[in-house]
Order: structure tokens, then C-alpha cells, then sequence
């Protein structure tokens, strides 16, 4: 599904990522954990495809295209998804004409029919439900006035409308209660399939107790240094990065 | 020199005798006393401080592309009593269907002299005294209070858009009155003169949408006289057009009232629109709110800007001005300062005005969402103007 080989890129000025290289097969889900400044969220930016991230080298294959040669609308619209790590408010924007908008125009670019309101509604709706989220949600402006927990759980509601095929989620779980941490992961595991595949982006091991990960890695001073299995989540929690300078 | 005041001097000799014997004696010794002082103003020009940022010659050269199906605003009269409308045109007002007893409609030669509201034009305002030199339309609109809020819709209807149009409306709400004003424009080049003569704890919602061609041009000056205890929405739109030029002036002349504008300003192409909002808070107790949003694509411009002036005394005055601005291109310009002169001791004051792009941010959320770069800019500045819109 996704391979990136040996990226390097720049954020602003500053060279972040320094040959990453990652794998991630249908179905997967990898925890990406690493001190902070490690180049995290630049990988998650660069997956989709913020302008202030610039590639320098190596390459990024998603289901057998070149990804980094497309528009960030055109990735979004061939199944990647960023749950951003500072959710963007749009004041006198409501939710609803967000999300249709964004997934009719996904639709139109995949040459699917548009969704029609009604449709859309029912199906939201629905989703809500699933989701375990808030009715009003839909008619309030995004993100305006929400709170930290409500802004990552409105990124996890457009996640599971918009459906994509490979979702980065970048430190959706910081700043969550307890419960939302699990509305969250709910989110998460209810969209779990085997054509779906997930890269999460944690400080904490306590996400990875209720989304269970694939793999782990450890991403520092811009590339993987170390991978392992759930347990390396464990390890990391008891041992924290010191051990990275050693 | 644009040859300005020789051009509304040639056309007062050119209305024909008979439009003006009809009015009556004392609208002719105002317009006598307008002769009088033009003669004596100098030529207007840039260092007039509304003037600034417009290129008056454009009020002297008749639009090349004067197209009359080309016309951005069609007239959209609503039939029935709500809203009820009244027609400006070259004749004066007229009423459509019956006139209901809360309200009273005089064309400018059945005007009263007593009823006429003195307003004071000077060098800096001497495009304004050209309206009262060569006034042709408008009149009286008085609405009395009623029990249920009442609409009024007031529609311009002119033949031959390439002339220009002197308009007068001057709208007295008496005490208690409760009412919406909508203000439609089908432009061609106008000068207008608007009066609000607000009783206390009147009622107004007036919406004024100015939505021009490229050819059109439109210059206004708004006179609010707010009383006390009274209430006032403003909302504006100011879309396109060769020139707009739009001053408000609000006189708190009692205590207790609030008066809140929102100004939506968009220029393209070569558009030039000024919006300018001066508050005077001569008394104590009275609170103003300023919004704009203004957005300046391709090689036009835009000046707006919002001064408040609170006189010694006029405490407990609450003032806000949020002025914020967008530039879509390289070429377009944008003005604005929020300016405050405080003579008053006690008094809320908040102005802030800003010059930037869409943000980028936004856009790349919007984009990673699916939507286009072209879509995610029209959702964005939606966004920026609905901070502007208050009703
Ligand atoms: N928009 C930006 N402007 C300036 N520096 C940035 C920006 N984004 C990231 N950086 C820098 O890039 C480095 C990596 O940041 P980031 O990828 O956000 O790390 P992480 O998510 O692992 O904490 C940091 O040193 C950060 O200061
Ligand atoms: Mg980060």
C-alpha cells in the first residue's frame, strides 16, 4: 500500500526528515512514537502533501503511484487522510457543508456520482451514531469554539465519513480524557479493515492499549531507528528516549 | 484638474427650467445656496482625506461599456405588503399597491420645508453638495411605531444608466418605530444622499447591497441621527463597480443606543470602492461596533476605514472597530486604519485592523480534505466575509 524509501525533506528551511524509509502493507496498523522534534508530524505532513514540507530525496509509493507527484486534494481523494495534530477552525463554516463539500468533491474526482443532501444526511447520521458522537457537531462551524478533545474527535468523525484507505493520525490522543481516548480508538477500530491501513502517530504508550499495533517504530532525529511489535511500545513507556543519545 | 465642479455647473444649467419650477420655492433656494457655495469650493481632488484612494476622474468620464443587459443586479420588486415597496425614479416615490397608515411617502416636490433635513456639505464633502446642487429624486419616507415589526424595500428604477442620478432619501422613524429598510440598487451612476432621523428606541435593520458592473458607479453619503434608546443594524455589501464611494456618519444626539455596521467590501478586475464609517459619541452611555471585511482581487482597490470620536464627557462610551482585510493578488491595494480620538474619561475601547492572505493553513486543510485549491480559497474567504455579515 504505501512505501516510502529513503525520504529526505525539508520543513522550511530546516532538513527534518533524513532517509526515512517505511513500509505499510493493506491492513496494518504502525504506532510511530519518538521524542518531540523527532520529525513526526513533517512525515505525516509530507504524506499529505502540505506545501510547507519540501521532499529533497527518495520516494514515496502509495498503491503504485509516484504519491508525492499528486495535489494534496488528489491524495486525499485516492484514500489518504490526515488527522491533523492542530485541527484548523473555519469560523461561519459548518461541519455538514464541510464534509459534503470535501467528500462530493472526492467523489467527483474518482468519477463517483455526487451525494445528494439527503443521502448525506441520513448517512452522517448514522455515522454519529457509530461513532458515539454529538448530534450538534453537524451545525456547528468546524472546530470553531470546540474544545481540544472535541477538535481530535472531530478529526476521527471526518475520518470515518470520508473513508480513506490509509489514515495518519497525528497525537489524536493528546490532550484526551480517558473516555474520549476511547471514543477515539472506537473511531479507529470500527474503521479497521483488511484493505485499511493506519499510521499512528503517539507520544503515549496508553493509545496502543486499546488500538493494537501492528508494528512500533521509533522515529528520531528524522528517520526509524528502531522497530519491534506492541511490546516496544511497552518498553518505551518504561524507559522514555534517554537511551537515543547513548 | 478633472474639471469636476465645471461639469455639475454645466449640468445645472442644462436641467430644464421645467424640472425645477416644479419644485417647490424653498428646495429651490437650497439648491440656490448649493450654486452659491460650489462656486466658491476649489476642485476636488486626492488630498481630500475619503478621496484618498479613488481616482475621481472616473466620476467625470461616461463609461465606455454601458450595457444595459449587462447589469449585475436585476430588479427584484416583491409584490404583497411585506415587504412594501417603494420605487424611486426619475418622477419622485411611488408607493406600490396601498400605503399602510404607519406609513408616509412625500416625493421631493411635496416635501415640507420644515421636514427637510439641513445637511452641511463643505470642501472635503463637496461631491456630496453636488446632490444637493443637482438633486432631482427621492423625498420623504416617515414610519410611525407599530405593534409588529414592519419591512420596507426601497427600489431605484432609472431609465438611461448612463446618466448620472441625484437622490435624496430621507427616512424620519418616529418614536417606538420598528423597521427593516432594504435598499436595492439597479445602478447606472447615482449619488445619493441618505438620512436616518432616529426617534428614541426606534428600530432599524437597513441593509444597503450596492452589487455593480464594471462600468457602474455609485457615491453615497449615509447620515444617521440616532436619539436615545435606539437600536441600529447596518449591513452592507459593496460588490464591484468602476467607483463606489460610501461615508456614514452617526450622531449619537442622546444616551442609551447602540448602532453596530457590518461593511462586506469585495473588489475585482479595476474596481475602486471606499467605505468609510465616522461615529460621534457626543453623549454618554453609547456603544458603536464596526466590522469590516474587505477583499481586493486582480488591480483593484479598496479603502476603507472607521473613526470614532468621543466627546469630553461621553463616558461609559463603548467603541469597537475590527477591520480586516485580504489581499487576493500582488497588484490589488488595500487601505485601512481604525482611527480613535478620545476626549472622554471612562470609555471601552477595542481597534484592531489587519492586511494579509487567505491562510495557508486553512487552505491545506481544506485541500487534504479533497477539496481544490480554487474551491478551498471560495470557502475560505465565505468564511472571512461572514464575520462581517450581522444580519
Ligand atoms: N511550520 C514549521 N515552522 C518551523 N519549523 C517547523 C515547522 N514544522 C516543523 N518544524 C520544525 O521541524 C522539526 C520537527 O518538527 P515535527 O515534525 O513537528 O516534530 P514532532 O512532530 O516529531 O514533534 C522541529 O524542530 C520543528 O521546530
Ligand atoms: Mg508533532
Amino acid at each position: 500500500m504505501l512505501k516510502i524509501d529513503h525520504v529526505f525533506a525539508n520543513a522550511g528551511e530546516k532538513e527534518i526528515l533524513k532517509g526515512l524509509s517505511l513500509e505499510v502493507k493493506p491492513g496494518e496498523v504502525h504506532a510511530i512514537m519518538g521524542p518531540n522534534g523527532a520529525g513526526k508530524s513533517t512525515l505525516g505532513n509530507l504524506l499529505a502533501g502540505m506545501p510547507y514540507v519540501e521532499p529533497q530525496g527518495g520516494s514515496v509509493e502509495y498503491m503504485g503511484q509516484d504519491l508525492l507527484s499528486l495535489e494534496p486534494e488528489e491524495r486525499a481523494a485516492v484514500g489518504v487522510f490526515l488527522a491533523f495534530q492542530y485541527p484548523v477552525e473555519i469560523p461561519g463554516v459548518n461541519n455538514m457543508y464541510f464534509l459534503r463539500t470535501a467528500l462530493n468533491a472526492q467523489r467527483k474526482y474518482r468519477g463517483e456520482e455526487p451525494m445528494d443532501s439527503a443521502q448525506f444526511l441520513r448517512m452522517v447520521k448514522q455515522k454519529i451514531k457509530d461513532m458515539n458522537m454529538r448530534d450538534d457537531l453537524l451545525k456547528r462551524p468546524v472546530n470553531v469554539g470546540f474544545s481540544g478533545g472535541e477538535k481530535k474527535r472531530n478529526e476521527v468523525f471526518q475520518m470515518g465519513v470520508l473513508e480513506p484507505k490509509l489514515a495518519i493520525l497525528d497525537e489524536t490522543d493528546s490532550g484526551l480524557d480517558i473516555d474520549a481516548l476511547k471514543i477515539v480508538a472506537d473511531g479507529v477500530n470500527q474503521l479497521r479493515s483488511p484493505d485499511r491501513s493506519f499510521i499512528i502517530i503517539t507520544h503515549y504508550q496508553r493509545l496502543l492499549d486499546y488500538i493494537e499495533p501492528d508494528f512500533v517504530h521509533v522515529l528520531a532525529d528524522g528517520k526509524i531507528v528502531k522497530s519491534g511489535d506492541k511490546n516496544l511500545a511497552l518498553e518505551l513507556e518504561e524507559q522514555g528516549y534517554g537511551w537515543l543519545n547513548n | 484638474m478633472v474639471g469636476l465642479i465645471t461639469d455639475w455647473l454645466e449640468r445645472v444649467n442644462k436641467q430644464t427650467k421645467d424640472s425645477i419650477s416644479n419644485m417647490p420655492s424653498w428646495l429651490q433656494a437650497k439648491r440656490q445656496a448649493a450654486l452659491v457655495q460650489m462656486q466658491m469650493l476649489n476642485e476636488p481632488t486626492r488630498r481630500l482625506e475619503s478621496w484618498r484612494y479613488a481616482d475621481l476622474g472616473r466620476l467625470l468620464k461616461a463609461p465606455s461599456a454601458f450595457d444595459s443587459t449587462n447589469y449585475g443586479q436585476q430588479l427584484n420588486v416583491i409584490e404583497g405588503s411585506d415587504p412594501v415597496v417603494i420605487v424611486v425614479d426619475e418622477a419622485g416615490y411611488m408607493g406600490m399597491g396601498d400605503c399602510p397608515d404607519w406609513l408616509e411617502i412625500r416625493s421631493l416636490v411635496d416635501m415640507h420645508a420644515e421636514d427637510w433635513y439641513d445637511a452641511t456639505f463643505d470642501q472635503e464633502t463637496v461631491v456630496n453638495l453636488a446632490n444637493s446642487l443637482l438633486l432631482q429624486t427621492g423625498g420623504l419616507i416617515r414610519i410611525k411605531a407599530t405593534d409588529k415589526p414592519v419591512h420596507i424595500q426601497l427600489v431605484y428604477a432609472f431609465d438611461e444608466l448612463d446618466e448620472w442620478r441625484y437622490v435624496r432619501n430621507q427616512f424620519d422613524l418616529e418614536a417606538g418605530a420598528n423597521v427593516s429598510i432594504t435598499e436595492q440598487h439597479q445602478s447606472g451612476r447615482i449619488n445619493a444622499v441618505n438620512v436616518y432621523d432616529l426617534d428614541s428606541r426606534v428600530q432599524l435593520n437597513r441593509v444597503q447591497d450596492i452589487h455593480l458592473n464594471s462600468a457602474e458607479q455609485f457615491v453615497s453619503m449615509n447620515y444617521f441621527e440616532v436619539s436615545k434608546g435606539v437600536n441600529v443594524t447596518n449591513m452592507n455589501h459593496h460588490i464591484g463597480g468602476s467607483l463606489q464611494h460610501h461615508v456614514h456618519w452617526v450622531n449619537f444626539n442622546g444616551e442609551g443606543s447602540k448602532y453596530k455596521s457590518g461593511s462586506i467590501n469585495k473588489s475585482f478586475d479595476n474596481n475602486q470602492i471606499t467605505d468609510i464609517v465616522n461615529v460621534n459619541h457626543n453623549h454618554k452611555n453609547n456603544q458603536s461596533d464596526i466590522t469590516h471585511r474587505s477583499i481586493a482581487k486582480d488591480k483593484s482597490q479598496i479603502y476603507n476605514n472607521a473613526k470614532a470620536q468621543v466627546a469630553i464627557g461621553a463616558d461609559q462610551s463603548e467603541i469597537e472597530q475590527d477591520l480586516k482585510n485580504i489581499l487576493l493578488s500582488s497588484d490589488a491595494r488595500i487601505y485601512s486604519k481604525p482611527e480613535l480620538e478620545v476626549y472622554a474619561d471612562e470609555v471601552i475601547a477595542a481597534h484592531g485592523s489587519t492586511i494579509g492572505a487567505l491562510d495557508d493553513t486553512a487552505l491545506f486543510y481544506l485541500q487534504s480534505r479533497g477539496v481544490d485549491i480554487e474551491q478551498a480559497r471560495e470557502i475560505m474567504i465565505k468564511s472571512f466575509e461572514q464575520e462581517a455579515q450581522i444580519c
